[in-house]
């Protein structure tokens, strides 16, 4: 078995994926079929967001991926300019 | 056309599937296929593209947490490893080459 920080870590992610997952299905798959006037819905923001907030992290993160790599090759081309 | 079903490539039977429920879900969703959904179930689906991919997305995050949890580590075999190794670079190190 992992130790210390690997487990935390792990199980960490685990929990976070979990909740992630059981709030999304509650908010797209178990609210319509429940009452408007139940008081869980305050829970929940207005379904549009549903599609937008992981829209905006997809996005999120591609812009990451993308100027994490433009880093990468600029660092990389100045170390070859330097051994030139 | 069963033939060709043999020689499809990995990519083309993805893309095939993709095609056949993204059509599915878009005749659905418009209203296309002139079915009267109850409005519930309109409501569900029209974010499914969306929930799937939150879906795939927290499998792969659960899995890769849950591997990293469970990974068997040998702590001993990781120790004798770095003395292994600190051993070879005084060796090299006296042989005269620099790290």
């Amino acid at each position: 078995m992992a130790t210390g920080t690997d487990q935390v870590v792990g199980l960490g992610l685990v929990a976070v994926s979990l909740v992630i997952f059981t709030y999304y299905t509650a908010w797209v798959i178990l609210l319509p079929f429940i009452d408007s006037q139940h008081v869980i819905h305050k829970y929940f923001l207005p379904r549009a967001y549903a599609v937008a907030v992981p829209l905006a992290a997809g996005l999120l993160l591609l812009l990451f991926v993308g100027v994490f790599i433009i880093y990468v090759l600029l660092k990389n081309q100045k170390v070859t300019k330097k051994t030139q | 056309m069963t033939l060709r079903l043999v020689t499809m490539t990995k990519l083309a039977q993805w893309l095939w599937a993709l095609a056949l429920l993204g059509s599915a879900w878009a005749a659905l969703t418009m209203g296309a296929l002139g079915l009267e959904l109850p409005s519930s179930c309109q409501e569900v689906l029209w974010p499914l593209p969306a929930y799937l991919l939150v879906s795939a997305g927290c499998y792969a995050l659960g899995t890769v947490g849950y591997r990293v949890a469970t990974f068997h580590d040998c702590e001993d075999a990781a120790r004798e490893l770095q003395s292994q190794i600190q051993e070879a670079r005084a060796d090299l190190a006296r042989r005269g080459m620099r790290f």
